[in-house]
């Protein structure tokens, strides 16, 4: 029986702080994914993704609406990003020569959209995408899982689906919660 | 089918889960509707995307590292757990923090009548729910058992060969937690305002803060908060498949107790070279007891599947929920004269050390033993009595080439094979571990002494 956000979240501040595990790992990978996107190397995305979670961590108090943890850890990951783009900045400023440039203030792509606007979905869609498509596992399991018909699992995806694909094509500029 | 029907099966085509009749009903609308031909090309493309994310996050693991920040945010404390470790400690530590998302447990050899119902699983769930609904909210917990380990080493450390050493926990829950962790050799206790170590005979270390757990307790942390283990365990049974099953029985005391056995498959061949190194990594036997009335869980255990045979590793014999824990528990006495394990400090001569490589940082380590000279030896590593007696006139006999290993990933740690005969003239050959300290960027000792 998997905790919600909430449910983790409030454990949390009662002093179990233990559990914040549980958020990591359930969201680590679509974290990472939208950090490699925006820093284009995988160690350094790594390295932000670290960040993103201790500060997460220790901001846990401030967060208003548990329920939109994802979200949230996102915006806070954008800022994290955006620091490690101004440090790469400084440090070609004082290199003064391109060949010092990080490979990472060179491999943004327009992809971290896509795990933004993933993070904004409704908890129901949401949950279903990180299953399917960062744990892996299959429509089936995901239906086993939560004890839910198989047909459930597809509709909920197609939907999730046709919300990804307005905003990619709208590009959708609604803020995530962390973001200042 | 119609337009909006189409869309709600988009991802059961892509997916191809849908039945042949309602198949047949979608790509015959696809042929006459362009508007949603349109969408399951895009549908397709965002498909391809997404599945992308799955392939680049595959290896992503940051509990580790994270948890590790959240819980020891100093650096200090961080080089001090470490201090001691030896080679074999990072890899058992890791055997607990990868693997024991779950409470310990293992068979019990002299299981009664073991009732083989076709819905075991369920039946093991529903008693494992129970117990982690009434062990849900606790206030305190006191834990008793024993495990396979050293006396005084890392408490993380598990060793299948060594004799059971009795580990106990402490705990009151709640905003300001405190904690205590017992071995006879090696005590850790958070009083709700620092954190303290002590490694008998003569080695300590405080961190000026609350912790909320440190010095490789991680494990029996986790163990202690029951529930949120127990639902971890099923959740394994149920992602891996795992095989439960469930006895009942009395106990000593005449009570009905419900026994759960699950057998926890690695998935690691047995020639592969990672099978039983971590936790997660070896193949385990889980047994859980819970008394049948109040649904706590009182006993568990936890078996090695080697290739030698099944072996008992690690048993939690006493569960006290709720207890009154005497505030004594929760202060360490410790004795004048120990060495004190301090923050490493920036030296005048700092770049002369900061410019070695491992191998230049070990001889000089080395070397310093076998002179008595204990401030030089000091610069790499705290000396403790016990370790001045211990390497004191050692003499080196060589040194290989420093290597780095699976191991170096987990604790960042270079090895440089040494062979050093002790001034008793036994000769021992190991791989000393060096990492650098990230302020002073000095080598310092890691383990494997």
């Amino acid at each position: 029986m998997e905790k919600t956000d909430k449910e983790v979240i409030e454990r949390c501040l009662s002093g179990y702080t233990d559990d914040f595990r549980f958020l990591v790992r359930r969201y680590e990978k679509p974290l990472f994914a939208y950090l490699f996107c925006r820093l284009g190397n995988r160690s350094l995305a790594q390295e932000a993704a670290q960040e993103s979670l201790v500060r997460a961590f220790t901001g846990l108090s401030k967060l208003n609406k548990p329920e939109s943890f994802h979200s949230w850890l996102i915006g806070i990951a954008a800022r994290v990003a955006l620091e490690f783009h101004r440090s790469a900045r400084r440090h070609v400023e004082k290199a003064e020569t391109i060949a010092e440039v990080p490979v990472s203030n060179t491999g943004e792509t327009q992809d971290y959209l896509l795990d933004e606007y993933i993070a904004m979905l409704p908890e129901s869609q949401r949950q279903l995408i990180l299953f399917r498509y960062y744990e892996e596992l299959s429509c089936q399991q995901i239906a086993d899982r939560l004890q839910v018909p198989l047909g459930t699992v597809t509709k909920t995806l197609s939907r999730a689906y046709v919300i990804l694909r307005e905003k990619l094509q709208s590009g959708c500029t609604t803020r995530l919660e962390g973001l200042a | 089918m119609n337009c909006i029907e189409c869309k709600e099966y988009l991802v059961a085509h892509l997916e191809d889960t849908l039945d042949p009749d309602t198949a047949a009903d979608f790509r015959l609308h696809l042929a006459t509707c362009e508007e949603c031909r349109l969408l399951l090309e895009s549908s397709a493309a965002l498909q391809k995307r997404l599945l992308q994310r799955g392939r680049m996050t595959a290896d992503v693991s940051q509990v580790g590292p994270v948890m590790d920040r959240i819980n020891r945010p100093n650096i200090v404390e961080q080089s001090i757990e470490t201090e001691r470790g030896s080679f074999m400690n990072k890899l058992l530590k890791w055997r607990w923090t990868l693997g024991m998302g779950a409470i310990a447990s293992a068979a019990v050899l002299i299981l009664v009548a073991i009732i083989a119902t076709p819905n075991m699983q369920v039946a093991a769930e529903e008693i494992m729910a129970k117990g982690a609904n009434a062990m849900a909210k606790l206030s305190s917990i006191h834990l008793r058992g024993q495990l396979r380990t050293l006396p005084a080493d890392n408490f993380s450390y598990i060793a299948p060969e060594m004799d059971f050493v009795t580990i106990e926990l402490w705990k009151e829950f709640g905003p300001v937690p405190k904690w205590r962790v017992d071995k006879p050799g090696r005590i850790a206790v958070m009083d709700g305002q620092t954190t303290m170590l002590y490694i008998k005979p003569d080695y300590a270390f405080k961190l000026p803060k609350p912790s909320a757990s440190a010095f490789d307790t991680q494990w029996l942390h986790d163990i202690a908060n029951i529930n949120q283990a127990l639902d971890d365990e099923m959740a394994s049974i149920k992602k891996h498949g795992w095989t439960t099953t469930v006895a009942h029985e009395a106990s000593s005391d005449g009570k009905a107790k419900s026994v759960v056995t699950i057998e926890a498959k690695s998935g690691y061949n047995n020639d592969d070279y990672l099978k039983n190194i971590f936790f997660c990594t070896a193949d385990t036997q889980r047994v859980y007891e819970f008394d049948d009335q109040t649904g706590f869980l009182t006993s568990a255990r936890i078996f090695l599947h080697a290739a030698t045979g099944t072996k008992l590793i690690f048993e939690l014999t006493q569960i006290d929920c709720n207890p009154k824990i005497a505030s004594d528990i929760f202060k360490l006495q410790i004795p004048e004269g120990v060495t004190w394990k301090e923050e490493m400090q920036v030296l005048p001569d700092n770049e002369k050390y900061a410019s070695m490589t491992s191998e230049q940082a070990a001889r000089a380590f080395f070397e310093a033993c076998g002179r008595d000279d204990w401030k030089e030896a000091g610069k790499f590593c705290t000396m403790t009595g016990s370790l001045k007696d211990y390497l004191g006139g050692v003499k080196l006999i060589s040194l290989g080439t420093s290597f780095t290993s699976m191991l170096s990933i987990i604790s960042g740690a270079q090895f440089v094979p040494y062979e050093i005969k002790m001034k008793d003239g036994q000769v021992k050959k190991f791989n000393i571990a060096l990492k650098r300290d990230p302020h002073t960027k000095r080598w310092f000792v890691d383990g494997g002494l």
